[in-house]
C-alpha cells in the first residue's frame, strides 16, 4: 500500500479509531456527556477529512477498494447522518438511565461497516463490510435488552440477517463459478467478453437480490421491518432507516454500474417487479397504520421503491436522481425520528399517532418540524421530497420507464392520505393530557432542538433551492 | 470406480444423511452432535481437494470453537429434553414443499447449463496449502483481514452488552 | 469428479438447511440450519476454486488462480464465528426474558 492510499483511506481509519477512542475513554472515566461530545467531534473529524482526501481522488486500492467521488458521496451521507443519529442518542438514553456508553461503539462500528460498503468493489470487502453492518446492529436493536420488545426484534433481525446473508453467499459463489474473479470490474470484463445472459450469473444476482432487499427492506424481503422499526431504541430505528440503506444502496448501485446491468433483461425486470411491489404494498400497509414508528417503517418500504426507479434507468441521470432522492430521505427521516426521540418518555416510545394530538397547540416548533418533515415524505411542493420525486420522475421518463412511473406517481397520491392524517391529528384541538415530562439535560435538549430546526430549514432550502447540491453531486459523481 | 470417487460418494451420503439428522431431531443435544459429524465430513471433502488448510481451519473453528459454544448453550438452558411439542403440522409439511420446490428448482435451472461439465481438480494442486494462501492473504488481502478484526471487535462488544446480567 | 456433482450436493444441503429454518421452531436449531447453510457455500467455494484452477493450470502451469475462493471461505469462516458469537448473546437473553427459546413466542410486536 503506498503513501497515496493511505491518504486516501484516512477517513476510514480515523472512524474505525473512533471506536478504539470511545472504548479507551469508558476505560477511563465512564462519562455519557463526554462521549458523546468527543464522538461528535470524531464524526466532524471524519467529515474534514473527507474534504481533505477529495482533491486526491480517484484512488483504487486492488484488489478491494475503489474510492471515487461516488463513494465519497455516500460516505458524507452516511457520516452526516450518525452524527446527527449520535445527537438524538443522548437525550433518548439519558433519559432511560441505562448504561449508554458502549452503544456508541456499536454505533461508530456499524458506520464503518455501512463505509465500508460504500466504497468496495469487490465480493470479499463488500460481505464484510455487510456484516460488521449487522453484526453491530444486533447489538444496538437489542440494546435495552430488558424491554422484550427489543429481544424480540433483535431475534427477528439476527434469524432473518443470517439467512439472507447465507442466500448472499451463495449467488456470491456462482457469480464466482460464472466468472472466475470476485472483483467488480474483473467480473464486468469477464461477462462483456463472454456476451449475452448466462443462467448462472442471472441466478446468482438472484439470490444476491435477496440479500439486497432484505437490508433494503424491499417487497417482498420486508415482513421484519416494522416489527424491528417497533422494537429497537429510536435512535437505532433512524440509524436503520438511513445508515444502512444508505450503504447497501450504494454497494447495489456500484455493483449494477460496473457490470452493466441493464445489459440483463432478466435482472432489471426483477429489479422492476420488486419496486412496484415495495410502492405499491409499502403504501397501501402504511394506511392503517396508528403506530408512527410503523408507519414510518412502511412509508420508507415505499421509499426504497421509489429509489429502485431512479436505480432501473443504469445511467447518469439515474444516479443523480438516487443520489439527491437519498439526501433527502435521510434529512427527512432524521427530523422526523428526532421529534419522535424528543417526545419519548422514560417509560415509552412516542410511537403512538394519539400522543401527537394536538401537538402544535402544546409545543408549536416540533410539531412544524413534524409537518415539514411529514410532508416531504409525501412529496408535497417546496419541500425537498416533492424536488426528489420530480428527479426520479424524470430519470424514469427519459429511460421510457412507462410502469414504474405511473405507479410511482399513483402511490404517491394514496401515501399522500396517511401523512396528512398524522397532521391532521396533530392541528386537531388538544387533549388534556397528563405534563410533559421535564427534561433530563438542557443542553443536549437545546442541541437537539437547533439540529432539527437546521434540519426542517435545510428541506425547505433543497426544496426551494435544489440547484445549491445539485451540480456538486454532479461534479463529484464524474470524479470515477 | 476409483478410490477418490467412492470417498466422495461415501462423505457426501454422510454429509446429507447427518445433516437431515441435524433438522429432524427432536433433541437439540442430537442436534448439535450431528452437526459436528457433518463439519467432520465437509472437511473429508476439503482433504479430497487438497485445501488442507481450510480442513485444519474448518475442524479447529466450526467443529471446536462454534459447536461446543452451541453445545454450552444448549447445556445452560437446560434444553436437552424434547421441549419442542408438535403442534401446526401443517406450517411444517408447508415449509418441507418449500425448499424441496427450492432444490427443485435450482437443479432444473442448473442442469443444462454448459458449465457443469467442468472437471475439479481432486487430490493435487497447490493452491490450498497455507504456504500459498498465507502470501496471497497477507499480501493481497492485508486490508480486509485487518477489517475482519474490527468485525470480531463489534462481536465482542455487541455479546458483552447483551449478554450481561441486567443491573 | 465434475463440477456438477459438488454443485448438487452444496444445493442439497443448502435447500436442507432451509427446511430446518422454516420447519424448526427452537432458536438454536435454526441457527444450526444456517451454519449448515453457510458450509454448503463453503463446498461450493472450494470447489469452484479447483475448478478455475484447473482450466488456469493448462495454459499456465504456475498460476494461481482461484485462491481468492479459498480466501473467501477463510472470510465466511470468520464471520460466522462472530455471528454466533452475537446469535447464542441473543438467544441466551431471550431465555432469560421469555424463559424459552421458541421463536412462536415472539409474536408481542403487533399493529
Amino acid at each position: 500500500m503506498n503513501e497515496l492510499q493511505f491518504k486516501a483511506l484516512l477517513p476510514y481509519s480515523l472512524l474505525a479509531t473512533a471506536s478504539i477512542i470511545v472504548i479507551l475513554l469508558i476505560a477511563f472515566r465512564r462519562n455519557h456527556f463526554m462521549i458523546q461530545v468527543v464522538g461528535f467531534l470524531l464524526m466532524c473529524g471524519v467529515i474534514f477529512a473527507l474534504v481533505q482526501v477529495r482533491p486526491l481522488l480517484p484512488v483504487a486500492i486492488p484488489p478491494l477498494f475503489q474510492i471515487d467521488g461516488f463513494a465519497l458521496l455516500f460516505t458524507g451521507l452516511i457520516i452526516g447522518s450518525v452524527a446527527i443519529v449520535g445527537l438524538f442518542s443522548y437525550i433518548y438514553f439519558e433519559a432511560r438511565e441505562e448504561n449508554p456508553k458502549e452503544y456508541y461503539i456499536l454505533l461508530f462500528l456499524s458506520t464503518l461497516g455501512s463505509a465500508i460498503l460504500a466504497i468496495s468493489n469487490h465480493f470479499v470487502s463488500f460481505f464484510l463490510g455487510l456484516e460488521i453492518l449487522s453484526v453491530s446492529l444486533y447489538g444496538l436493536i437489542a440494546y435495552l435488552r430488558n424491554r422484550n420488545h427489543a429481544v424480540e426484534a433483535g431475534m427477528k433481525y439476527l434469524v432473518l440477517a443470517a439467512l439472507t446473508s447465507a442466500f448472499l453467499l451463495f449467488g456470491m459463489a456462482l457469480v464466482y463459478m460464472d466468472t472466475g474473479t470476485m472483483s467488480f470490474p474483473e467480473i464486468a470484463q469477464k461477462l462483456s467478453a463472454g456476451g449475452g445472459s448466462s443462467v448462472l450469473f442471472v441466478m446468482g444476482m438472484g439470490f444476491i437480490v435477496v440479500a439486497v432487499g432484505f437490508k433494503l427492506a424491499l417487497v417482498p424481503f420486508h415482513l421484519w421491518a416494522a416489527d424491528v422499526y417497533q422494537g429497537a431504541p429510536v435512535p437505532v430505528t433512524a440509524f436503520i432507516a438511513t445508515v444502512s440503506k444508505i450503504g447497501v444502496f450504494a454497494i447495489l448501485l456500484r455493483f449494477s454500474l460496473d457490470v452493466n446491468l441493464q445489459n440483463f433483461p432478466l435482472a432489471i425486470d426483477i429489479f422492476a417487479i420488486i419496486a412496484i411491489a415495495s410502492m405499491i404494498i409499502g403504501n397501501l400497509l402504511a394506511l392503517r397504520q396508528a403506530n408512527l414508528k410503523r408507519l414510518l417503517a412502511y412509508s420508507s418500504i415505499a421509499h426504497l421503491g421509489y429509489l429502485l426507479v431512479a436505480f432501473l434507468p443504469g445511467n447518469m441521470a439515474g444516479v443523480e436522481a438516487a443520489v439527491f432522492y437519498l439526501l433527502a430521505y435521510s434529512i427527512t427521516l432524521l427530523s422526523a425520528f428526532g421529534i419522535i426521540t424528543m417526545l419519548s418518555t422514560r417509560k415509552k416510545d412516542a410511537d403512538d399517532v394519539e400522543i401527537y394530538r394536538g401537538l402544535f397547540w402544546k409545543k408549536p416548533l416540533m410539531a412544524l418540524v413534524l409537518t415539514i418533515a411529514l410532508l416531504s415524505l409525501a412529496g408535497i411542493p417546496l419541500t425537498a421530497g416533492f424536488i426528489a420525486k420530480f428527479y426520479v420522475l424524470g430519470a424514469g421518463i427519459q429511460s421510457q420507464l412507462v410502469l414504474p412511473v405511473i405507479v410511482l406517481v399513483v402511490t404517491s397520491v394514496i401515501g399522500l392520505y396517511y401523512y396528512l392524517r398524522v397532521i391532521s391529528v396533530m392541528f386537531a384541538a388538544p387533549v388534556p393530557a397528563e405534563a410533559w415530562e421535564k427534561t433530563v439535560s438542557p443542553l443536549f435538549y437545546n442541541s437537539t432542538y437547533i439540529a432539527l430546526v437546521i434540519l426542517a430549514l435545510a428541506l425547505v432550502a433543497l426544496g426551494v433551492f435544489p440547484g445549491l447540491v445539485v451540480e456538486d453531486i454532479r461534479t463529484l459523481l464524474t470524479v470515477r | 470406480m476409483g478410490i477418490t470417487q467412492i470417498l466422495f460418494w461415501f462423505l457426501t451420503a454422510l454429509v446429507l444423511g447427518s445433516a437431515l439428522m441435524v433438522i429432524f431431531s427432536k433433541n437439540p443435544v442430537h442436534s448439535v452432535l450431528w452437526l459436528i459429524v457433518t463439519f467432520f465430513c465437509i472437511s473429508g471433502h476439503y482433504i479430497l481437494l487438497n485445501a488442507q488448510f481450510l480442513a485444519i481451519v474448518n475442524v479447529i473453528v466450526y467443529a471446536g470453537a462454534i459447536m461446543v459454544l452451541f453445545l454450552f448453550v444448549v447445556m445452560l438452558m437446560n434444553l436437552n429434553a424434547e421441549t419442542e411439542p408438535q403442534k401446526n403440522k401443517w406450517l411444517k409439511f408447508a415449509g418441507a414443499i418449500a425448499g424441496s420446490c427450492l432444490l427443485l428448482v435450482l437443479v432444473a435451472a442448473l442442469k443444462d447449463t454448459d458449465a457443469m461439465r467442468q472437471e475439479v481438480l481432486m487430490k493435487t494442486g497447490d493452491i490450498g496449502l497455507i504456504h500459498n494462501l498465507g502470501m496471497v492473504l497477507f499480501r493481497d488481502y492485508l486490508l480486509p483481514f485487518e477489517i475482519s478484526s474490527v468485525l470480531f471487535l463489534s462481536a465482542m462488544v455487541g455479546t458483552v452488552v447483551i449478554g450481561k446480567k441486567g443491573d | 469428479m465434475t463440477i456438477n456433482h459438488y454443485i448438487f450436493l452444496s444445493v442439497a444441503l443448502f435447500c436442507i438447511g432451509i427446511v430446518g429454518v422454516l420447519t424448526r421452531r427452537n432458536a438454536i436449531v435454526i441457527f444450526m440450519s444456517v451454519e449448515l447453510m453457510l458450509n454448503a457455500v463453503n463446498i461450493l467455494l472450494v470447489a469452484f476454486s479447483k475448478m478455475h484452477y484447473l482450466a488456469a493450470k493448462i495454459i499456465n502451469p504456475a498460476t494461481q488462480a482461484g485462491i481468492e475462493g479459498q480466501l473467501f471461505v477463510f472470510f465466511i469462516m470468520v464471520v460466522a464465528a462472530a455471528e454466533v458469537s452475537v446469535g447464542l448473546a441473543i438467544i441466551v437473553m431471550m431465555y432469560r426474558n421469555i424463559h424459552s427459546v421458541d421463536v412462536n413466542f415472539l409474536n408481542r410486536l403487533k399493529h
